[in-house]
């Protein structure tokens, strides 16, 4: 238990120490020692494209330079392209260490030959720090659900809209928007499971989050009955159901699951 | 020239399965989703793969209009009658491969480990490795327990039956 409670405080020590903070969800913004990167800094938008690039893809370990100029820039030709690169790193590096001494090497991108790649050990990035506290979550979700109560709220908090929303167009960014949408999701209604019974109204404010990012989310609707139901508001227990069944068939044309129905006819049962 | 951004169309597909029993209690497995054309915005949601189809093809359309717009109409419509040949011949396949993986994920996920294996030889023997992909299986492992367990019940089911129906044989 001491490990778990270490290893959450360690995710969030890291915010309050690392000199590079970056938020990524809902907008993009880079604070150098506790202090913003002014848009004036950032210069051409080529800058933050690169940046933003080796965020998406910090797992993928060395990407060819070939290959990030054709994701970022293909709409240029070869040369044009190269050249942003060499512009974009440069001012890249200068954002991430603007006092670093010319021809000293670089902290935070690495260069190996041709191959590129962002070290995040002393950048705090709230996408990481999302993943790592659902993971901690999920696996305490059972044995230590206290600690999994406090990593999801963590995550959940850092969830502050979609992934780098000025990407929004661009398919480099799409896979991770994806993964760290369903991250969030799975936070908030494995949350809102957990605080059912004991509170109920959390549980529903949770669950309309859940369904403010999906709409269509059937677990949340459930979930949200139960809350109600639980805390004694069975029309709005039904009326909840009502609005997941109106939504299953807009968007799908389906009905809901035979347990949400079944919860339905428990709730309408009960006098 | 049409640039490279109008030449690409990327798609972010997602799928949600939901495996629940009906009135009869027999299992049943319902795929809901979504899809997005990332260049556009668009979005749509489905439970049926042909709404992705219809969704894909006419975002690939609008593409290859927009990319012949200095061509003569006859080009145009020569290039058209290709484009949809084309789509017609991909989405004939691609629903079929996608409904074969939902229904046996092992079988075709096996598949196309064998493909890349059979890829990487050809490439190189010494890289030949044997790809680790069991993560992909995940799914595919939860589906075979349930119906395991379903088969189980059933066939315990069958069995007391038969025991009945020996012991009312008897009785006649």
């Amino acid at each position: 238990m001491t490990a778990i409670k270490n290893k959450i405080e360690s995710i969030l020590n890291k915010k309050s120490n690392a000199s590079i903070r970056i938020q990524t969800l809902g907008s993009f913004q880079i604070w150098r020692n506790e202090e913003s990167v002014s848009s004036k800094e950032w210069g051409r938008d080529a800058i933050a494209q690169l940046l933003q690039f080796l965020i998406a893809n910090r797992n993928r370990h060395g990407l060819h330079k070939e290959q990030i100029i054709d994701r970022i820039w293909d709409e240029v030709d070869s040369k044009a392209g190269q050249q942003n690169f060499k512009v974009a790193l440069h001012g890249v590096n200068k954002i991430l260490e603007p006092t670093r001494k010319s021809r000293t090497e670089a902290k935070y991108i690495i260069r190996q030959g041709v191959t590129y790649q962002l070290k995040t050990d002393d950048i705090w990035m709230d996408v990481e720090a999302l993943d790592d506290f659902v993971a901690i979550g999920n696996q305490n979700l059972v044995d230590h659900p206290t600690l999994a109560r406090q990593a999801y709220y963590e995550a959940i908090e850092l969830y502050q809209g979609s992934f780098l929303p000025n990407r929004l167009y661009e398919d480099w960014s799409s896979e991770e928007r994806e993964r760290i949408q369903l991250a969030a999701l799975n936070a908030l209604i494995s949350l809102s499971e957990l605080l059912t019974k004991e509170n109920p109204l959390e549980a529903v404010r949770l669950t309309q989050k859940a369904l403010q990012i999906d709409a269509t989310w059937e677990d949340a609707y459930r979930i949200q009955m139960e809350a109600y139901f639980e805390k004694g508001n069975r029309p709005m227990a039904i009326k909840t159901y009502k609005q997941c069944e109106k939504i299953l068939d807009q968007e799908f044309g389906i009905q809901p699951l035979p347990e949400t129905k079944s919860l339905l006819k428990k709730i309408q049962g009960v006098q | 020239m049409a640039n490279k951004k109008e030449e690409t169309a990327s798609f972010m597909l997602r799928f949600t399965q939901k495996i629940f029993e009906n009135e009869s209690g027999e299992p049943q497995i319902q795929w809901r989703g979504n899809i997005r054309h990332v260049q556009g915005g668009d979005e749509k949601r489905f439970s049926e793969f042909d709404d992705v189809v219809t969704f894909i093809q006419s975002h690939l359309q609008d593409l290859t209009i927009q990319a012949m717009e200095d061509k003569t109409p006859e080009e145009q419509k020569g290039i058209l009658s290709k484009s949809f040949d084309l789509w017609k011949r991909m989405a004939a396949e691609a629903p079929k491969m996608v409904m074969d993986t939902i229904k046996d994920p092992k079988k075709q996920v096996a598949q196309i480990q064998d493909q890349i294996q059979d890829q990487l030889s050809h490439v190189k023997d010494e890289i030949g490795q044997k790809l680790d992909i069991d993560s992909w299986l995940n799914s595919s492992k939860s589906d075979s327990k349930l119906i395991l367990e379903k088969l189980e019940k059933l066939s315990g089911d069958i069995s007391k039956l038969n025991k009945k129906v020996e012991k009312l044989s008897k009785k006649k």
